[in-house]
């Protein structure tokens, strides 16, 4: 079967990668060994929230000039970056998904345990508070789901108090939720909010949450609302009539998963065919060394051919990259990796410091393109978080780093024709 | 050091991270609270049924064994296999009468098909449907697939297998019970298409069902036996006369390839890449440049492609998709993938009636909604509840196929 | 009786709340005495926590060791009858391997039976029936009564039933000096690390079973104790490989015990001396875990690809003979010290040595002379007395009795709580709701370890409920018991640095091991907790400074 350019990974940065082509006119397939880390997003996107050294990024696109050569970052160009990040908002909105965030200031959003942290984009389900010290509202009201425990309200309501936001917590019941509790563990936000976007549900919650409103300014709420689409989070928002905040939940994350699920059928919808489910088990290359065609489980014999290759499987919760005891590889196409060598030397002993595993990744030039054996593959792009030079986690730069990576793969890819 | 470059245990069990995502896909969960989901009935509980027999739950029961979960896993953990195989070892529930006829569809068809039109008649009344709704359990809202007077088999003895050795090419014809007692057409269908494409079609020795629906229902004694024959025929098939085995339906192929090894623990690794479906293998020979497809000029149809779970596990529906995205004049619309709800036997049982429907729900109100001529689909039981649940015929791909092509004219350009 | 006026005043302050300081403490309850238990962390903490969980026949010690073999064997049985929610009945196999010495194998049997244990020669074949995960190229197998034992339900069993007599019971709690007068020990100073205030508190007898730490509570009093810390380092699989707890024939060695042990099994151990200054920070180095694979592989051979879940290191507290000037000689059995007779110190005995598998024959001889100084004429009763949770039914009989309709959860917490589990509210699916998925742990568990079993933080509520010990190593389950905590103590602050601390210990486990699925597990975890909830720490507190 014959593509122009096949991606391999499924997540947000193959998602974006091929959409853009697709919508270019390519030919495209994605082949996704399981659904994608955007299963437990935050539901926002940051690009830079910390250097290298720990300080703290006000705007990531001033900051960025201080990150070292190997960051995806500095690989690609400040300049390019600037751009893309520009793009990218664009990019989503065409995608029928709402987001809000300026790449020249960070916002600050609202953990689940009630911390701040960078963003960049933000869905358009939350609203950050502009700094890490702003108050959310004068008296908040924060509000549970009866029998939901990944929303941790005693922790929201300790951090907003500190920052002088009185608040009383409170919990809704609803008889459809209760039959959902039945279940000693099913009661996930995902399944809370296939409920909720139920017509009728929504209007009672709101109905509920209105007559709990005593003199607060502000309604705090777990982002469980619109799996399928955004609309019910609007409703519902319109329907309290004060300002709404939802903070995320512990996963899966609703809004994580209704933004992949929209850019899938996004990619589908131009034509692009999404493969689920299927691993790739072997790739041939020609005597140059250009990658020609892959195997998967599911096609066997039958090889997938393409012109270019995207490798976008991820870190190691998602096997792009494989740790044994005594070394790290990639297991797709065997690229070289940049990473220390000694486990030892992987991590840090506390949980809570910087560890190294997380910065591990392929060495890609400024093309984006891989190599083996040091001989750089022309049709070979690494992007998202399989590619190394930078502690996306420590850093906050793991959204930005996947969508960039993603959209300047498919222009080079692009630019080729 | 060697050790630990993987870690390897039965169905992947102990590679989940515990990241949830299994639960967001099944379709059973979010209608049935009595269902402990995917999470806890696959990898959480099997740490604890590995410990004690008596940590396993019977509510297991309830799951569908879609293998939607594994499919979104992305750990490669083998979820549906997991629970499947706890069943089959723990669940000390008898079979009922109800389950033993609704699995053994190859004895029941065997018997009814000579009896066809008076249990036609019979399972359609309504003192039947309600005997049977009270007494058996198996719910009145359902409508037997009706039998055929002739089977498939009688069929193809009769008049077609005579001239099948004339072909230069040959394959083997896994029809499963449903073409046989049921729905012959669509058997009728596959042998006139690979006819034309030059493949002469043949019949395994003693084709028995292929197991789904015994497994389904814990009866793994008799499962076992049947896969053990039919892993034997098909590698007479395969190494003596060197006959690939082709099917049309999606859940008797992957059962074949798939649920054999892992549940049935009987070994097909010789054979398992030469059974594949129909249009796979049809795809393959396009691909490859090696048959040539002639439709007719003034077909037309719009078309919905429902993905059967078993389809969806297999990665296969895109060469259905494909194949009938070659036919000029269909308008091709791939539905949102959701389980149908009735997962082979599971949706015939009273207890499992409103649940069945429920998961289908989504899929039946798109149906709708899109309007098409009618539904695509690889597999027999979804045929049957998107029939009963919507208003549209259900047709398989290959059966579309032999609508679409021009048969005289393929069969030419393949000689 | 000795009178106890003051609320500061009991007949014996047992100090030290592992295996032996519970067992002791439940002794001298039953025994009628006022009793107060102190314990620096939590319970189970020290080496009673930190071992292979093996309900020994004894058959490890009979070919070095008679003495040891006998009392294990002894204890063996009696656990049987009292502990029955804290013992599994597995069987033991001692396993021949091709590089092992056959002849071996009729030493060690003669010894087994000399000693009083049933050991049967079994064909290997029949052994490997027994247990499949065995390596099948055997050439010998014996069968013993081995059994398997949670250290964290027997203490806690202990504790709750000389709470249910009368204990008083202080956890996090140190003793920074003993009260003497001349030489008489009288009681001691507390400092409670939780409300940071300090306290005396009186008895006419102080029992030192501070184990390894034993040696330090014994200079408090100006007595000498000899110590050596001797660290064991352990793997623990992410679920059963095996049901059959299985061993080497042949000389005690490095990792020669793999432990089936509730959802998980463990290998061990190494055996290295450390300095003293170790034994409250100890890690598992590389080369120990590389020791325990390589030797483990080859009881079971599954294991070179079983996940592991977790490294972990004890310390066996060896004690010095008292009859060997050089102190190089170890005592290998109990070790009970009267200070009267040995050093002129009156009111303070120390109880140390021993193992896990004789703490009960420890408490009796320790409660003897406690009750012998009192004057008391009480004799010991805990060999046939059922420790609360373990009367006669079995997980099955109790899930049914309880609940009408018992699934998987209620059976899994009846097996950490026995009979017990009747004071489980389970009432309501909000109750029954899962908090730990992995190990089947409900919100009215939980409910119940705060309420009832001295639960302080996550940690302690690990160790009473295995909330957090199963695959994903505390992913969901820390953040909803830190929700319940923070609830039931009203302190967030407290609740979510406990959290930190929590998932730093989990992390301290699976670092040494940080490849493959672990990795994963922790990237993912490192996701959660670090990225979508942003906490940081910026320096982790130990619980003790909680």
């Amino acid at each position: 079967m014959r593509f122009d350019t096949i991606i391999i990974g499924g997540g947000l940065a193959g998602l974006v990668c091929g959409i853009k082509l697709q919508k270019a006119g390519q030919k495209c397939a994605i082949v996704s060994a399981g659904q994608s880390a955007m299963h437990f997003s935050s539901g926002t996107f940051d690009l830079l929230g910390r250097l290298p050294d720990g300080t703290e990024v006000e705007s990531p696109l001033e900051a960025m000039a201080s990150l070292p050569a190997e960051h995806p970052y500095s690989v690609l160009g400040v300049e390019k970056v600037a751009e893309y990040a520009a793009q990218a908002k664009e990019f989503f909105a065409e995608c029928g998904i709402k987001v809000n965030g300026d790449a020249s200031r960070n916002s600050w959003r609202v953990t689940p345990t009630g911390e701040r942290k960078a963003a960049w984009l933000t869905l358009g389900d939350f609203t950050p508070p502009a700094s890490r010290e702003e108050k959310i509202g004068n008296k908040a009201l924060i509000i549970n789901i009866l029998g939901y425990l990944d929303f941790n309200t005693k922790f929201l309501a300790d951090s907003f108090e500190k920052q002088g936001t009185e608040c009383r917590i409170a919990s809704i019941k609803l008889e459809e939720m209760e039959r959902l509790r039945k279940n000693p563990s099913e009661m996930r936000s995902t399944n809370i909010a296939r409920v909720m976007d139920r017509d009728g549900i929504w209007e009672k919650t709101a109905d509920q949450i209105k007559t709990l409103i005593k003199g607060e300014d502000i309604v705090v709420l777990p982002a469980v609302f619109g799996l399928k689409d955004a609309s019910v989070v609007e409703k519902l928002r319109e329907a309290i009539g004060i300002k709404t905040m939802f903070v995320a939940t512990m996963p899966p994350s609703v809004p994580g998963i209704r933004t992949q699920m929209t850019l899938k059928s996004e990619f589908e919808k131009a034509g692009g065919r999404f493969f689920l489910g299927d691993t790739v088990t072997e790739s041939t290359a020609d005597e140059k060394g250009q990658i020609r065609n892959i195997s998967t489980v599911n096609f066997n014999d039958i090889r997938m051919e393409a012109d270019n290759f995207v490798l976008a499987t991820g870190s190691f919760f998602s096997k792009g990259l494989i740790a044994t005891p005594d070394k790290i590889y990639e297991p797709v196409f065997g690229i070289d990796l940049t990473y220390n060598e000694g486990r030892e030397n992987w991590f840090n002993t506390n949980f809570w410091k910087k560890q190294n595993y997380i910065s591990f990744g392929a060495r890609v030039d400024a093309d984006l393109n891989a190599s083996i054996d040091g001989n750089k593959i022309s049709n070979l792009y690494a992007i998202g978080s399989v590619t190394g030079g930078t502690n996306a986690l420590y850093e906050g730069c793991g959204g930005g780093v996947a969508i960039i990576t993603a959209l300047a793969a498919a222009d080079r890819i692009l630019e080729k024709k | 050091m060697k050790m630990q470059e993987k870690n390897i245990s039965a169905n992947n069990f102990e590679q989940c991270i515990k990241c949830t995502v299994c639960t967001v896909y099944c379709p059973v969960v979010p209608v049935n609270p009595l269902y402990p989901g995917p999470k806890q009935a696959g990898p959480d509980g099997e740490r604890l049924r590995l410990k004690k027999g008596l940590f396993f739950d019977n509510t297991l029961k309830y799951c569908l064994n879609c293998k939607r979960c594994e499919v979104a896993c992305p750990s490669g953990v083998r979820i549906g296999d997991i629970i499947q195989s706890a069943r089959i070892k723990y669940s000390t529930d008898a079979p009922k009468l109800r389950d033993m006829i609704l699995a053994n569809t190859d004895f029941m068809g065997s018997v009814v098909t000579k009896v066809a039109p008076v249990a036609n008649f019979a399972l359609g009344l309504k003192p039947t449907k309600v005997v049977m709704d009270a007494v058996l359990k198996v719910d009145k809202h359902r409508t037997f697939p009706k039998y055929a007077t002739k089977t498939f088999e009688s069929w193809y003895k009769k008049n077609v297998m005579s001239f099948q050795e004339s072909f230069k090419r040959h394959v083997s014809y896994f029809h499963g019970c449903y073409v046989n007692y049921n729905y012959p057409q669509l058997g009728k269908d596959l042998v006139s298409v690979m006819n034309a494409l030059g493949y002469g079609v043949h019949l395994l020795e003693n084709e028995k069902c292929c197991g789904t629906a015994l497994i389904a229902n814990c009866m793994i004694d008799k499962a076992k036996k049947n896969a053990e024959h039919n892993i034997a025929s098909i590698r007479k098939s395969v190494y003596e006369r060197q006959m690939p085995v082709i099917g049309a339906s999606s859940s008797c192929n992957f059962t074949i390839r798939d649920e054999y090894p892992h549940l049935l623990g009987v070994d097909n690794s010789d054979v398992r890449d030469y059974i594949e479906l129909g249009t796979r293998f049809i795809y393959r020979l396009i691909d490859e440049g090696k048959v040539k497809l002639v439709f007719k000029k003034d077909y037309k149809a719009k078309i919905a492609y429902h993905t059967p779970c078993h389809m969806e596990k297999l990665g296969w529906g895109i060469f259905s998709t494909e194949l009938l995205r070659m036919i000029p004049g269909v308008d091709l619309t791939i539905l949102d993938s959701n389980c149908c709800g009735i997962a082979g036997t599971y949706g015939f049982k009273k207890e499992n009636y409103e649940v069945s429907q429920a998961i289908g729900k989504p899929l039946f109100e798109q149906i709708e909604k899109l309007r098409p001529d009618f539904v695509a689909c690889d597999c027999e039981t979804c045929k049957w509840q998107i029939e009963m649940s919507t208003s549209k015929e259900v047709k398989n791909p290959i059966s579309i196929l032999a609508e679409a092509l021009d048969l005289v004219a393929t069969s030419e350009a393949n000689k | 009786m000795v009178s106890a006026a003051r609320g500061n005043d009991f007949d014996v302050i047992i100090v030290g709340g592992g295996i032996t300081g519970a067992g002791t403490a439940r002794d001298c309850a039953l025994r009628g005495l006022k009793v107060l238990l102190i314990e620096r962390h939590d319970l189970a903490t020290g080496a009673t926590g930190r071992n292979h969980g093996l309900l020994h026949s004894g058959a490890r010690y009979a070919v070095t060791d008679r003495e040891s073999a006998e009392e294990c064997i002894k204890e063996n049985m009696i656990l049987r009858k009292i502990a029955r929610h804290c013992v599994e009945e597995t069987e033991g196999l001692f396993l021949t391997l091709p590089e092992d010495d056959l002849d071996y194998q009729a030493k060690f049997v003669e010894s087994c039976l000399a000693a009083g244990i049933n050991a049967e020669i079994i064909d290997p074949k029949e052994a490997l029936r027994m247990e499949p995960s065995a390596n099948p190229d055997i050439i010998g197998a014996v069968k013993v009564p081995d059994g398997a034992v949670d250290p964290f339900r027997l203490t806690s069993a202990n504790v709750i039933d000389a709470k249910l007599h009368g204990a008083k019971v202080l956890v996090y709690s140190e003793v920074t000096s003993l009260i003497k007068e001349g030489d008489t020990v009288k009681g001691v100073e507390v400092f409670n690390h939780i409300t940071k205030q300090t306290a005396q508190y009186y008895a006419p007898i102080t029992v030192n079973a501070g184990g390894i730490w034993g040696q330090h509570i014994a200079e408090l009093a100006g007595v000498k104790i000899n110590m050596f810390p001797a660290k064991g380092a352990l793997l623990i699989f992410g679920h059963r490989v095996n049901n059959v707890v299985l061993n080497r024939c042949r000389k005690p060695a490095n990792a020669d015990i793999l432990v089936p042990g509730d959802t998980i099994c463990l290998i061990g151990t190494t055996s290295s001396r450390i300095p003293f200054e170790e034994c409250d920070n100890m890690f598992v180095t590389p080369d120990e875990v590389d020791v325990l694979l390589k030797e483990g592989e080859k009881l079971a051979p599954s294991l070179a690809s079983t996940r592991i879940l977790r490294a972990y290191a004890g310390v066996r507290p060896l004690v010095a003979t008292d009859d060997d000037p050089s102190g190089r000689n170890i005592s290998r059995g109990i070790v009970l010290l009267d200070h009267e007779t040995r050093d002129g110190v009156k009111g303070f005995i120390s109880i140390t040595g021993g193992k896990l598998m004789t703490y009960r024959l420890m408490a009796e001889w320790a409660a003897d002379l406690v009750c012998k100084k009192l004057g008391v004429n009480q004799s010991c009763i805990t060999m046939n007395t059922p420790l609360p949770g373990s009367e006669k039914e079995n997980i099955d009989e109790i899930s049914l009795k309880t609940w009408s309709k018992p699934g998987a959860t209620h059976k899994a917490t009846v097996g950490r709580h026995g009979a017990r589990a009747v004071n489980i509210g389970l009432k309501d699916e909000y109750d029954a709701s899962l908090v730990c998925e992995c190990e089947e742990v409900s919100v009215g568990e939980v409910r119940y370890a705060i309420d009832e079993l001295d639960v302080h933080n996550l940690v302690d509520l690990r160790r009473r409920t295995r909330v957090g010990m199963g695959t994903c190593q505390g992913e969901l389950c820390a953040c909803r018991a830190a929700g319940m905590l923070a609830d039931a103590h009203k302190c967030t602050d407290r609740a979510k640095n406990d959290l930190k601390n929590f998932v730093n210990e989990r992390w301290k486990g699976m670092y040494p091991i940080c490849w493959g699925d672990t990795l994963r597990e922790s990237e993912y975890s490192q996701w959660i907790y670090s990225g979508v909830c942003g906490l940081e720490g910026r320096e982790c507190e130990t619980n003790k400074a909680e």
